[in-house]
C-alpha cells in the first residue's frame, strides 16, 4: 500500500481540526466586533474604570495563582486533580478567622479600647497566616493519607471520585460545624478594606487598597519561596524526580510516599495562605467559599499548563484580570463572570491543552 | 507491651477525634434519638436521649477497643490490654473535650456564635445532664469499660477458631445450594426468566396502589433518579467518561418541557407528549454539542469541563440577561401535565405509573445497548482508549453516542420532573443533583443496571425514611464515596464483568499506574 493511499481518507481528527479552526476564526471575529462596539461605539466606561477593573482583577488573580500552584504541584506528581483543594483553602480561611476573632477579643489597652489586633497588627496577621497554613498543611497530609494513598495504583477514575467525595465531605462538615451563615473577617485597622493610596488616572481618583497591595506582595513572596524550594533544595529535587518517573526515583533511593505526602503538605500550606488572603481581601467567608475559587484556580492551572509552576502563577493572574475586565469588555452582565472563566477553560482545552506556558504534553497526560 | 500501648493510643486518637467531630457536627442528638427509638427508651429531653447516647458512646468504645486489639498480636492478654488502653485514651480525649465544653458553657460563653451545633442543650446532653466533671468522668468510664469489652470482642470474633469453621460451613452450604441440580435447572430454563420478570412487573405495577400519595411522590422522585442514573450509567459506567455536569441535561429537559408548555414566559403551550419528545431531543442534541469540544479530553479534564458546563447552564438560567426567556430566578410556572385520551394525569399515582413505564423502556434500551456492538466498544474504550482505537473502534463516535444517549435519558427525567412539579427553576438544577446521581451510580455499581436501582433506593429512598438524619445526608454521601472507592470500588450490586475486573486486580497487583 502506498503512502498516498494511506493519507487519502480524512480521519475524524482532521475533520475536528478543520472545525476547530473555523470556530476559532468565528469566535475571534465576534470578540473583535464586541470589543470595538463596547470600546468605541458605546464607550460606557472611562479609562479610570478600566484601570479599576484591571487592578481588582490582578488582586483576585494573585489569590487564584496561589491556589492554582497547589493544584499544579499535586497534578505534577500524581496526575490527579485534588478536588478537595478548594475546601482545604476554605478551612484555612476559617482557621485564620478564628485567630483574628481571638485577637480582637483580647483588650490590651482598656482606656483607649485598643485590642490586640490593632495594637500589634503585624503579629496578629503573621499568626493568622501561621495558624491557617499549619491547619491546612495538616489537613492536606491527612487528606492524602486517608482518601488518596490507599488508591495508589487504581484506575484513574477512582482517586478522582474519592477526591470528589472528600470535597463534598469537607464542605458539608464545615457547614454543619460552623453553620451556614456568612462571617465577616475582622481585619486590623491598618488593613481596613476601603482604605489605600490614591492615584489619579485621566482626571479620576482610583484607590489602590492596602489589602490589595498586601495580597499581591504576599503572593509574590510565596511564589518566590516555592520556586526556591522546588529548584534549589534537596527536597525540591526529589519532588521533581518523582514527578518525572516514580519508579526510577524510588530506585534512586527517594522515599516516594514521603515526597507525595510532603507535596500535599506544601500544597495545603499554600491553600491555607490563600484562604487567609481571601478572607483579608474579600472579607466574607462561609462553607462554600472554597468551591468556586478552587474551580477557577484549577482553570488557571490548566491555562498556564498543568504541572508547570510559573504557568500556574501567570494563569492565575491572567484569569483574574480576564474575569474582572471580561464582562465589561464584552458588554455582558457581571453575573456571568463565572461563565467567562469556564468558557476560557473549555477554549484552552480545545485549542491549546498544554496551556500558555506548558510543555507539549503527551496524550497520556491530557 | 510497647506495641500494645502504641496501638491503643493510636486507636484512642482516631476514635477520640471522630467522636469530637461527631459532637461538633451535632450528631449526638439524632444518633442518640434513633438508638433510643429503636430500643424503646423514653427520653425526658426535648432533643436527644441520654441513655441512647450512652449506648452510642459504648458502641464507639467497642469500636475503639476492637480497632486497638486489631493492631496487636494474637494473644488474649494483648488484645484485652490494648483494648483497655484504646478505651482509656478515647475516654480521656472525649472526657477532656466534654469537660472543656461544660466549663465554657457554665461560664456562659456562647459558643454557637462560632460552632453552630454547640448549644447549651447539646452540651448538656453530651455531659448526660450532669456537672462538667461528672459528665466527663462518665464519658471516661464508659469508654474504658467498652474499650476493654471491644478488645475482648475482637479476640473472640477474630482469633477464636470457631468463627473460621462457621464461615467455612456457610460457604460450603451456599455453594451446595447454588450448584444443586434444582437451582441449575431453574437457571438454565429459558421460561424461568419470563416467570421472574412477570412477577417483577406485577410487583412494580402494584406499588402505586399499595401506598398513599406521600410515598407515591417519594417513589416518583426515586424513579426520576433511576432514570437519570441509567443515563449517567451509560456515560460513566459503560463508556468511562466522568461527567460531573450531568444536571445540565436534566435542566435542559426540564426547561424545554416548561418553556414549551407553560403560558409564561414564551406562551407556546404545546401538547405534553410533543414537548416530551422535544425535551429528549434537545437534551440529546446538547449532549452531542458538548461532546464535540470535549471529545479529546480524558478523565480529569472532562470532569472539570462538564462541571463547569453544569454551572454555566444554571447561571444562565438564573441570569437577568435571559430572564425574559427562561423566567430568571423565579423559574417557569404552570407547566402542563400529560393526558391520555382526554384523561389528564393528576394524582401522584398516575405520574408514578408513567415513571415506572419510562424506567422499563430505558432498562430495555440499556440492556440491548450493553450487549450490542456499541456496548462492547464502550467497554473497550473504558479499559484502554488507545488499544480500543487500534482495534478499529471509532472512539469519537462511541463517545458522542454515549454522551447523547446519557443526555437524552437525563432530558426525559428532567421533563417528567418538571411536568410532575408543574414548576422548574434554577434551584432545581444545582450541582447537588449531579452529585446525587453520580453517587447513586457509583454506590450501586458502575455499569450495573440493578445497581443503579439499588443505589437510587439507598441514596434517595433511605433518607426519606430517616428524616432525622436529613442534615447529614450530603456529609454521609461524601464519606461514602471515599469509603466505596477504598473498599468496594465495584459498588453494592456490581456488574458481573466489573466484579471480575476488580477481583483480577486484587490478585495480580499491577504495577503502580501513573
Amino acid at each position: 500500500m502506498s503512502a498516498i493511499e494511506l493519507t487519502k481518507p480524512r480521519t475524524p481528527i482532521q475533520t475536528f481540526k478543520i472545525i476547530k479552526v473555523i470556530i476559532a476564526v468565528l469566535a475571534l471575529i465576534f470578540l473583535a466586533w464586541r470589543l470595538y462596539n463596547v470600546l468605541v461605539v458605546e464607550a460606557v466606561y472611562t479609562p479610570a474604570t478600566w484601570v479599576r477593573f484591571g487592578i481588582s482583577g490582578l488582586v483576585i488573580g494573585a489569590v487564584y495563582s496561589v491556589i492554582a500552584v497547589g493544584y499544579t504541584l499535586v497534578y505534577g506528581i500524581l496526575f490527579m486533580i485534588n478536588f478537595a483543594h478548594g475546601e482545604v483553602m476554605m478551612l484555612g480561611a476559617f482557621a485564620g478567622y478564628f485567630v483574628f476573632e481571638a485577637f480582637s477579643a483580647i483588650v490590651v489597652d482598656p482606656v483607649n479600647g485598643l485590642n490586640f489586633l490593632n495594637a500589634y497588627p503585624w503579629i496578629a496577621v503573621l499568626l493568622a497566616f501561621i495558624v491557617g497554613m499549619t491547619f491546612s498543611t495538616i489537613l492536606g497530609i491527612f487528606l492524602e493519607k486517608i482518601a488518596y494513598r490507599p488508591l495508589r495504583g487504581a484506575p484513574r477514575l477512582i482517586p478522582l471520585i474519592s477526591a470528589i467525595g472528600a470535597s463534598i465531605f469537607l464542605q458539608n462538615a464545615a457547614q454543619l460545624i460552623f453553620g451556614p451563615k456568612r462571617r465577616t473577617y475582622v481585619n486590623p485597622d491598618i488593613l481596613a478594606r476601603s482604605t489605600g493610596w490614591t492615584i489619579t488616572v485621566a482626571g479620576q481618583d482610583i484607590i489602590i487598597t492596602y489589602t490589595g497591595v498586601f495580597t499581591i506582595v504576599l503572593s509574590v513572596l510565596l511564589m518566590v519561596g516555592l520556586w526556591l524550594l522546588v529548584q534549589r533544595t534537596r527536597m525540591g529535587r526529589a519532588m521533581r524526580a518523582v514527578a518525572e518517573d516514580k519508579e526510577t526515583a524510588a530506585l534512586m533511593g527517594i522515599n516516594v510516599d514521603g515526597i507525595i505526602s510532603r507535596t500535599f503538605a506544601i500544597s495545603g500550606a499554600l491553600a491555607g495562605a490563600a484562604g487567609v488572603m481571601w478572607g483579608i481581601q474579600n472579607g466574607i467567608i462561609y462553607h462554600y467559599v472554597g468551591f468556586l475559587p478552587g474551580l477557577k484556580a484549577f482553570t488557571a492551572a490548566v491555562l498556564g499548563g498543568i504541572g508547570n509552576i510559573p504557568g500556574a502563577m501567570v494563569g492565575g493572574l491572567f484569569l483574574g484580570v480576564v474575569e474582572s475586565v471580561g464582562p465589561a469588555a464584552l458588554g455582558i452582565d457581571f453575573q456571568l463572570k463565572d461563565v467567562i472563566a469556564f468558557s476560557i477553560l473549555v477554549l484552552v482545552l480545545i485549542f491549546r491543552p498544554s496551556g500558555i506556558l506548558g510543555e507539549v504534553l503527551s496524550e497520556e497526560k491530557v | 507491651m510497647n506495641d500494645t500501648i502504641r496501638s491503643g493510643i493510636r486507636a484512642g486518637i482516631v476514635f477520640g477525634v471522630v467522636m469530637i467531630f461527631l459532637v461538633l457536627i451535632g450528631f449526638t442528638v439524632p444518633g442518640s434519638e434513633i438508638i433510643g427509638d429503636l430500643l424503646g427508651i423514653e427520653s425526658e429531653l426535648r432533643a436527644g436521649n441520654i441513655q441512647g447516647l450512652m449506648i452510642f458512646m459504648g458502641l464507639m468504645g467497642l469500636g475503639a477497643g476492637a480497632y486497638a486489639a486489631k493492631g496487636t498480636g494474637a494473644s488474649v492478654g494483648k488484645s484485652l490490654a490494648s483494648g483497655l488502653v484504646g478505651g482509656i485514651a478515647t475516654g480521656l480525649l472525649v472526657g477532656a473535650f466534654a469537660y472543656l465544653l461544660g466549663m465554657l458553657d457554665a461560664a456562659d460563653v456562647d459558643m454557637r456564635k462560632y460552632f453552630a451545633q454547640l448549644s447549651s442543650q447539646n452540651i448538656s446532653l453530651f455531659l448526660y445532664g450532669r456537672e462538667p466533671l461528672l459528665g466527663a468522668l462518665i464519658n471516661l468510664l464508659l469508654f474504658t469499660v467498652s474499650g476493654f469489652l471491644g478488645g475482648l470482642l475482637y479476640y473472640v470474633l477474630a482469633q477464636a477458631p470457631w468463627l473460621k469453621r462457621a464461615s467455612a460451613w456457610i460457604k460450603a452450604k451456599r455453594s451446595r445450594v447454588t450448584q444443586s441440580t434444582f437451582v441449575q435447572t431453574i437457571r438454565q430454563n429459558p421460561n424461568a426468566a419470563f416467570v421472574t420478570n412477570g412477577i417483577l412487573f406485577l410487583v412494580l405495577f402494584s406499588i402505586p396502589f399499595l401506598f398513599g400519595n406521600y410515598w407515591n411522590y417519594t417513589f416518583g422522585t426515586v424513579g426520576i433518579y433511576v432514570l437519570m442514573g441509567l443515563g449517567l450509567n451509560i456515560v460513566v459506567g459503560f463508556a468511562g467518561l466522568l461527567d460531573l455536569g450531568y444536571v445540565a441535561f436534566f435542566a435542559i429537559g426540564a426547561y424545554t418541557m416548561g418553556l414549551l408548555t407553560a403560558p409564561d414566559p414564551l406562551g407556546i403551550q404545546l401538547n405534553f407528549w410533543f414537548a416530551l419528545l422535544m425535551a429528549i431531543g434537545m437534551a440529546g442534541l446538547t449532549g452531542v454539542l458538548l461532546g464535540i469540544p470535549v471529545l479529546r479530553m480524558r478523565g480529569d479534564y472532562l470532569a472539570i469541563v462538564t462541571l463547569g458546563f453544569g454551572e454555566i447552564i444554571r447561571v444562565l438560567a438564573k441570569s437577568d440577561m435571559l430572564s425574559s426567556f427562561t423566567g430568571g430566578p423565579q423559574g417557569v410556572r404552570d407547566i402542563a401535565g400529560p393526558s391520555i385520551l382526554g384523561q389528564p394525569f393528576i394524582s401522584e399515582r398516575d405520574f408514578l405509573f408513567m415513571i415506572i413505564f419510562a424506567i422499563l423502556i430505558l432498562i430495555f434500551i440499556t440492556t440491548r445497548l450493553q450487549h450490542s456492538r456499541v456496548g462492547r466498544a464502550w467497554g473497550a474504550m473504558r479499559e484502554d482508549e488507545t488499544v480500543a482505537q487500534a482495534q478499529g473502534i471509532s472512539t469519537l463516535k462511541s463517545k458522542l453516542l454515549a454522551f447523547a444517549i446519557g443526555a437524552a435519558f437525563a432530558g426525559l427525567g428532567g421533563a417528567l420532573f418538571a411536568a410532575r412539579n408543574q414548576y422548574t427553576g434554577p434551584e432545581d438544577h444545582s450541582l447537588m443533583v449531579s452529585i446525587n446521581v453520580l453517587c447513586l451510580v457509583i454506590v450501586g455499581g458502575m455499569g450495573s443496571i440493578p445497581g443503579v436501582i439499588a443505589g437510587a433506593f439507598v441514596l434517595k429512598g433511605l433518607p426519606e425514611a430517616l428524616r432525622q438524619l436529613e442534615l447529614y445526608r450530603l456529609l454521609a454521601f461524601g464519606a461514602l464515596l471515599v469509603a466505596m472507592m477504598i473498599w468496594r470500588p465495584e459498588g453494592i450490586w456490581p456488574a458481573p464483568r466489573r466484579r471480575m475486573e476488580m477481583h483480577e486486580e486484587d490478585e495480580a497487583h499491577p504495577p503502580e499506574a501513573l
